[in-house]
């Protein structure tokens, strides 16, 4: 797999390049700034921009922005943003495009490695990893008394990780339970949610994350 | 026109204006009392007695430059000093000789032009506004002088007639106030070159205008008026005596004694003025308005006494008094016209203080907020980290296994303080109102509590980012108490440019009953205030609450 990293910081951008090179992840490339990282992802064409989103000039939402342009302009990138901080918002501009190997992480994942690695594979094969944070805030913006109120308790743990844009294989290993157990209970949450089978689980999480995100009735 | 209107009304033409008409009597008083001590010098010349008249002289000189000095300041805006008091040099002669030293001569030459060039301008002045004065009250008079007032080529003599005289006194007044500024302008240079004695006690201000009048410090102004007191009691005694063992007849000492505690009275209002704010106040703040009040008192006074001394007859003082009666009207006038901006400039200048003084706590009580929260969190689960880490590397070796716990540890700590670092970070200011604006902040706002919000916001273009922040965080407050203490369901945010101000409010179906001096509510009336906004909390029991801020945005 290679990889364009975009991080201003050095000792992240050292960090981040030890850990996946470690993991044999070829970084083939470091961008200090968002327009940096279009020039190289347009020169070296990788399958994965790892980006940062404060990056100079204006140390604003501006590695979103060359996230996005990234995405217009090579599209079928896969580009994974990390943040100090996670808004909802920005994951919805992120899943925008429908399309797919998109992830938005909080930088704190890089600390379990395992799961890091994993959403970054994920992401390089088109799937999606959306930050717990952001699954949690999109939870509680849902009424407790709504339709999710339904769910029992594991189906809400087993909905959250959809969300994150687990598989179901993903799902029974984090949950410690059987592939076969996690499938019914998907099946359960997708019935009581009223939302339709999905063949990928892309399309999954987008199902999932646009029913958390439709505004209540 | 306008200029004239605006000279007019400017209180500066007025104060030149006593300036000048002042000379009408000051300047023959400083004249007959510097005579008068003169020639007694001159006449004990060859005595002993002439050392005390010198000292008197010297005492005297510096009394009259006092007030003369204090009215320069007051009344041209200069720079002007009394001579300084007697040189602190060892033996009675050098004492003697400093005392005509420090600016002496120069106030000597002050007082006598006040007298030779300040009093036929003051005459002339005088004559152009007493005329003025009589035209326009001509139907006061006219008709009740016996054959009619002589105007040369005319003779008013009904009421009817001294009407048309009105217009005549309308021009002629205006003419007489707009001739005191120019007439006051070699006045200006003059008392600041003759009255320079005393360097400035406190190191000059800033440049600028206001650099020009700095006061004297109280103790002094008031050591010059004990002189001064001094000296005329010892003028005034020496005539009393020569009186006495001379002809004992008519009692002339008196002309002298009654300039003399004329300018005396003149001198301790002056000083008295200075020295007490309070009694500007009464006069709804204005020096010149207070000055006048008293100078124009004693020069009434004066003038009553000369008459009751002169016997009686015709009370012809009455006029002085008219004429002073009218500038005081004037000035009067111009402050009452000017106070109520005053008036307002104060009421300003406590507000700006206060939220000024609320700005520096709030920010001092965040500052120390932040502190505390780094202290307690963050700071301290990296050393828990450190210590960790330190305690995995000691057992990598021996006990592997117990290294691993250990190292598993050190990054459960790791994220904890980051949580705790973005969670400060939040609450000084969010990430996404930086990137994104107010809209979008509040949106996300919005979308993290589990109430029902109506989010209306119309603020492009993006105000100052210390607004958009104060509006985030009113916002922010109003929605956890509504989740928190009115348990609100639904809660409705509007934020909308209105004109200069950026207006926010927060309406919620809550409880109510919210406390607007509860310390999250007070930190953010200060927050507002600190930019000049306001907040307003209207939040009776059983509700609805609301919360207004008005934030200039100018």
């Amino acid at each position: 797999m290679r990889v364009v990293i975009a991080e201003d910081h050095v000792l992240l951008r050292d960090g981040m390049t030890r850990l996946l090179r470690d993991n044999d992840i070829d970084v083939v490339a470091a961008a200090g700034d968002g327009d940096g990282l279009v020039r190289e992802v347009l020169a070296r064409r990788p399958d994965l921009a790892v980006v940062d989103i404060r990056l100079p000039p204006t140390f604003h939402d501006e590695g979103l922005r060359a996230a996005l342009e990234v995405r217009r302009r090579v599209p079928g990138t896969a580009v994974l943003v990390v943040s100090q901080y996670v808004e909802p918002t920005y994951a919805e501009e992120l899943l925008a495009d429908r399309g797919g190997g998109i992830g938005y992480l909080l930088k704190d994942r890089v600390m379990h490695v395992a799961d890091f690695l994993e959403a970054v594979r994920r992401v390089a094969a088109g799937g999606t990893a959306l930050d717990p944070e952001v699954v949690a805030q999109l939870f509680s913006r849902r009424r407790q008394d709504g339709p999710i109120a339904r769910l029992t308790p594991r189906e809400r743990e087993v909905l959250a990780l959809m969300a994150e844009g687990r598989s179901n294989a993903g799902i029974a290993e984090s949950l410690v339970l059987t592939v076969g157990a996690v499938e019914k209970h998907v099946q359960n949450i997708l019935s009581k949610l009223d939302l339709p089978q999905s063949a990928s689980d892309h399309r999954r999480v987008l199902a999932v994350l646009a029913y958390l995100q439709q505004t209540e009735d | 026109m306008e200029l004239i209107m605006r000279t007019l009304a400017d209180p500066v033409t007025y104060r030149r204006l006593v300036y000048l008409v002042s000379a009408l009597v000051l300047g023959p008083v400083w004249f007959t009392a510097l005579v008068t001590v003169w020639s007694l010098c001159l006449g004990l010349a060859i005595t002993p007695f002439v050392i005390p008249a010198v000292i008197v002289l010297a005492y005297m000189t510096r009394g009259f430059a006092a007030v003369e000095a204090e009215l320069a300041r007051s009344l041209l805006d200069v720079d002007a000093r009394a001579p300084a008091g007697g040189a602190s040099e060892p033996g009675f002669w050098r004492w003697l000789r400093g005392l005509f030293g420090g600016g002496f001569w120069q106030a000597q030459a002050y007082l006598m032009l006040r007298w030779v060039a300040g009093f036929p301008v003051a005459l002339i002045l005088a004559t152009v506004l007493a005329t003025g004065v009589g035209l326009l009250f001509a139907p006061a008079w006219m008709p009740f002088v016996h054959g009619g007032a002589h105007l040369g080529f005319w003779r008013p003599h009904t009421f009817v007639q001294s009407l048309a005289v009105v217009p005549a006194g309308l021009v002629v007044l205006p003419v007489g106030v707009l001739m005191a500024k120019p007439l006051a302008i070699p006045f200006g240079p003059i008392a600041a070159g003759l009255l320079n004695g005393e360097p400035a006690p406190v190191p000059a201000p800033l440049a600028g205008a206001g650099a020009r009048r700095r006061p004297l410090h109280a103790h002094q102004s008031r050591r010059a008026l004990e002189t001064h007191a001094a000296a005329d009691a010892i003028v005034v005694f020496a005539l009393v005596l020569i009186w006495a063992v001379t002809s004992r007849g008519y009692f002339w000492p008196v002309w002298v004694a009654l300039p003399l505690a004329a300018a005396l009275g003149i001198h301790a209002w002056l000083v008295l003025l200075a020295g007490e704010p309070a009694i500007v106040r009464q006069f709804r703040g204005s020096r010149t308005l207070a000055a006048s009040a008293g100078v124009g008192a004693v020069v009434a006074a004066y003038f009553t006494a000369i008459w009751a001394i002169s016997g009686h007859g015709y009370f012809w003082p009455v006029w002085p008094i008219l004429a002073i009666a009218i500038v005081l009207a004037v000035e009067l006038a111009a402050v009452m016209l000017t106070s109520p901006r005053r008036a307002e400039m104060a009421e300003r200048i406590e507000t700006l203080e206060t939220s000024r003084a609320g700005a520096v706590d709030a920010q001092e009580t965040e500052l120390r907020r932040i502190e505390r929260d780094l202290h307690d969190g963050a700071q301290a689960r990296l050393v828990a980290l450190g210590m960790s880490l330190g305690m995995a590397e000691q057992k990598l070796s021996e006990d592997p296994q117990r290294a691993g716990e250990l190292l598993a540890e050190a990054r459960v700590g790791a994220e904890h303080a980051l949580r705790e670092l973005r969670d400060l970070a939040r609450g000084i200011h969010p990430p996404v109102l930086a990137d994104r604006g107010l809209e979008a902040a509040l949106a996300s706002l919005a979308s993290s509590t589990p109430l029902r919000v109506g989010l209306t916001v119309e603020v492009a273009p993006r105000p100052a980012p210390a607004v958009e922040s104060a509006a985030y965080f009113v916002a922010a407050e109003a929605l956890a108490n509504a989740a928190k203490h009115a348990r609100a369901q639904q809660v409705e945010i509007t934020v909308v440019r209105a004109g200069e101000a950026l207006e926010l409010e927060v309406r919620d179906d809550g409880a109510g009953g919210a406390d607007p001096r509860g310390s999250g509510l007070r930190g953010l009336r200060r927050r507002v205030e600190a930019l000049d906004g306001s907040l307003t909390v209207t939040s009776p029991p059983g509700g609805p609450t609301m919360i207004r801020a008005a934030l200039p945005c100018g």
